[in-house]
């Protein structure tokens, strides 16, 4: 038997898994999240240095004029190792100072009073440009002008790891947590099938009372399950003690017919008397032999190392063959045995030697039953072998019973009381069923209806 | 002076400020010259390095680094003498730049022309404040002092601080006339640098501008220079002079007093790079592995005047309080923003050309 993985791995798996997805999602999201705070915080520094610098523009000898504060380029490289460019142009673009042509990087330029930051690539390098718009502020002149600042990415990206940094170590935390409770909860969740299975283990295998314990709703299925398999265990036990009982009770009465009779012959003198006592025994033995070997092909009907050996029956063949070994049997007993008019040739997937067991069981009941006539038949269109005689028949109340091994009603007539229930076990066992119904132009029929694929 | 002629110069004067943003100077043959330093190396490799430091001052280093790796044909050029460049374009043969103008410096690497300089070049003891980005390297640490000749204190108390310059020359101008010398702006970037930290620390400075344009300060182009004429008697009083090459000299000459202002001493650095055009940078990476090496800054320390930075750095106790050493950050630009230093060189010249100066010729490039 290969073994299905532990509940407690796949639970774990699939667990751990799910838990993983979630840290990568979450690692995705913080890295993006901290990627757009390093950029708003150090936006907001270019916003700043591009303020206080617009603190120094003003206007001189007919044109702007600028007093770059070292205060605010210092500003711009908070990491200390930035390059750090910045430029003053006009309303019309025109640069009036400053390290590098920035206002090229950045179009269009903001209206006065507006702040607009962007990457942009200088002779190569990522930069992160800001742009204010502003105008002086003077009685006479209110000349428009454009404030560029620009760093690379230094502080940006060390401020951006630290806070992924920070928040995937808090993550890391977390998931060591979740981890330990995941496993704990599972020991936890897992205990009742532990429990189950001890209880299991050492029972005895005579024991089948219920499992009288408590355990968690997903396993009341099972434990009901269970318990009802044991139920029918038990069921199934009382079935064979009784038909051992019963068995043995059948088994008795021809041998104690053989004891008596030889006793009597033993008393006697008579040779007539030995010579009657022997035919006796005869019978008698017969009867036994024939509840033994019957006895035997319910035994092996029931077994499960005795697969069927399926293979094309022809039915109509069969029937013949049986009804020629009855026929010295049916002449003894004055009855006309004989095949249905209209026998129509029928081909089941079956194992020959129960169908023919079965077949016989049938025409042996029905010879004990009729009064002059039996006749064998098949019909084609419902799959069906059947045995009718002109007897009594069972009545539709015992017909369920009559199956059943012993059945008293059987047993009447000399019958063993095995072959209607040896006929049934076939019948099941090749996934049909008997069928009993009394005919309306007289007679009983008892058939043996086969499904399966003609060939 | 008529009016007319004094109009007519300061025209001049802006003429050739204006035309230094923009051209060339005279240009000079790069002949072997006491601006140059060749050593022939036995092997292929080679490596031209521009400074602004003299070859002499230089020439301890150079030739130590010359006997470790012999195989290495070195030249050094000092770009205050022979070749001036333009101060914007790097000569496209040089390996390592060297410059007390950081923010000249500070502009050419922030605008990547700067390679970085990698791993394990530099010596890890540097300290952090003389590195910018892998790729600017403070290699000295020199204060800006003033030096007094001692005949000085016959007139008045020699001057301890800038306060005390700036009531020297008020009080003593006419003593003083034409007998003070500092930097000139316009021509040397480090005595721009030195003019804009003075004036970005506090707008008191021009005050101090204007007594020295009133006593008919001198204008010179570099450190030598002005020690020079501070041996010869010349001068009495010398301004923002670099502190190394000042030592130096005054050890020398005992008639001259080196002054640390107690106020604020500003600091410069002196900046290295390679360029991103260096023909040659793994012999430049080996030359600051070298120079930056503890072997390296005890030659510095002891056989040059330029000091060491880690030496100044690991012993605070020696260092002087007041002195501001000027800071690799971006605030730098903001010193040679165009317009910001056009308006400075313009208010500069209407000082010094109000008063009774010399026309300063037409160069142009790092000249300290």
């Amino acid at each position: 038997m290969t073994s299905a993985p532990s509940l407690h791995r796949r639970l774990l798996g699939g667990l751990a898994l799910l838990l993983l997805l979630t840290c990568i999602l979450l690692l995705l999201q913080s890295w993006y999240s901290a990627q757009r705070s390093a950029d708003r915080a150090h936006d907001r520094l270019l916003a700043s240095a591009a303020q206080v610098m617009s603190d120094h523009v003003g206007w001189r000898d007919d044109r702007l004029w600028f007093d770059v504060p070292a205060s605010a380029l210092n500003m711009l490289a908070p990491h200390g190792d930035e390059r750090v460019f910045y430029a003053l142009v006009d309303h019309e673009g025109n640069p009036v100072s400053g390290n590098a042509d920035l206002a090229a990087l950045m179009a269009p330029l903001p209206a006065p009073g507006a702040f607009q930051a962007g990457p942009a690539t200088l002779n190569g390098r990522s930069l992160r440009v800001g742009a204010l718009g502003a105008r002086l502020t003077g009685w006479h002149h209110r000349e428009p002008y454009t404030l560029l600042v620009a760093h690379t990415l230094e502080a940006r990206r060390a401020m951006t790891w630290q806070l992924f940094r920070d928040s995937s170590l808090r993550l890391a935390g977390i998931v060591v947590l979740a981890l330990a409770g995941l496993v704990m909860t599972l020991r936890l969740a897992l205990r009742p099938l532990k429990d189950l299975r001890t209880r299991l283990k050492a029972r005895t295998a005579h024991d089948l009372s219920p499992i009288d314990v408590t355990v968690p709703r997903e396993l009341e299925e099972l434990l009901a399950a269970l318990n009802a398999l044991l139920a029918r265990q038990r069921q199934v036990r009382v079935h064979e003690q009784r038909f051992i009982g019963d068995a043995s009770h059948q088994l008795r009465t021809p041998l104690a017919g053989i004891a008596a009779s030889a006793e009597l012959a033993l008393r006697s003198d008579d040779t007539n008397r030995w010579q009657q006592a022997l035919h006796e025994i005869q019978t008698g033995t017969r009867r036994a032999t024939r509840l033994a070997e019957q006895l035997l092909s319910l035994t092996r009907l029931y077994s499960p190392q005795a697969p069927l050996a399926r293979a094309p029956v022809a039915l109509d063949t069969l029937a013949r063959e049986s009804l020629i070994r009855f026929l010295p049997t049916a002449d003894s007993r004055g009855i006309d045995l004989g095949l249905a008019e209209h026998c129509p040739p029928l081909s089941v997937d079956a194992d020959r030697w129960q169908v023919e067991e079965a077949l016989s069981n049938l025409i042996d009941n029905a010879l004990r039953h009729a009064r002059s006539r039996v006749t064998v038949g098949i019909d084609a269109a419902g799959r069906v072998l059947y045995v009718e005689d002109d007897g009594p028949g069972i009545s539709d109340s015992a017909q369920a019973d009559a199956l059943r091994p012993f059945h008293s009603d059987q047993a009447q007539g000399g019958g063993s009381g095995l072959g209607l229930a040896i006929a049934d076990g076939v019948a099941q066992a090749h996934g049909g069923h008997m069928i009993m119904h009394r005919r309306p132009e007289g007679g009983f029929m008892i058939g043996l209806h086969l499904p399966g694929e003609t060939s | 002076m008529p009016r007319l002629f004094r109009t007519l110069q300061r025209i001049v004067v802006i003429g050739i400020v204006l035309a230094l943003a923009t051209t060339a100077g005279a240009e000079e043959p790069p002949v072997s010259s006491p601006g140059q330093r060749h050593f022939p190396g036995s092997g292929s490799e080679r490596l031209n390095i521009q400074g602004v430091v003299e070859a002499d001052v230089l020439h301890p280093v150079l030739e130590a680094f010359h006997q470790r790796y012999p195989q290495i044909t070195l030249n050094y050029r000092d770009a205050s003498r022979g070749a001036r460049q333009p101060s914007a374009g790097i000569p496209a043969d040089v390996d390592l730049l060297m410059s007390s103008a950081m923010a000249q410096q500070y502009q050419l690497a922030n605008g990547g022309n700067a390679q970085p300089l990698g791993r394990g070049v530099i010596n890890p003891a540097w300290p952090e404040s003389a590195r910018w980005r892998d790729e600017l390297i403070g290699l000295t640490h020199e204060p800006l002092v003033m030096v007094y000749r001692r005949e000085l204190a016959d007139i008045a108390p020699p001057p301890v601080d800038h306060a005390g310059l700036l009531a020297l020359l008020n009080q003593e101008s006419a003593a003083l006339a034409g007998r003070v010398a500092t930097y000139d702006p316009a021509r040397s970037p480090t005595g721009f640098m030195a003019v804009a930290q003075d004036m970005a620390r506090s707008q008191e400075a021009w005050g101090l501008f204007e007594a020295m344009g009133a006593a008919d300060t001198q204008l010179l182009d570099s450190t030598t220079a002005m020690l020079e004429g501070l041996i010869e008697g010349r001068y009495l009083i010398g301004y923002n002079l670099i502190g190394s090459y000042a030592r130096r000299v005054v050890r020398e000459h005992s008639e001259l007093v080196l002054q640390v202002p107690t106020d604020y001493a500003l600091a410069l650095q002196r900046l290295a790079l390679i360029p991103t055009t260096a023909p040659h940078p793994e012999t430049a990476r080996r030359f600051l592995s070298f120079i930056t090496s503890r072997q390296g800054q005890q030659i510095m320390t002891s056989r040059t005047p330029l000091g060491s930075p880690l030496l100044a750095h690991k012993d605070p106790a020696k260092t002087n309080e007041s002195l501001e050493p000027i800071q690799l950050t971006p605030g730098l630009l903001a010193l040679i923003d165009p317009l910001k230093r056009e308006a400075l060189l313009h208010r500069w010249q209407t000082i010094f050309t109000l008063g009774d100066a010399v026309v300063p010729q037409a160069v142009e490039g790092e000249v300290e």
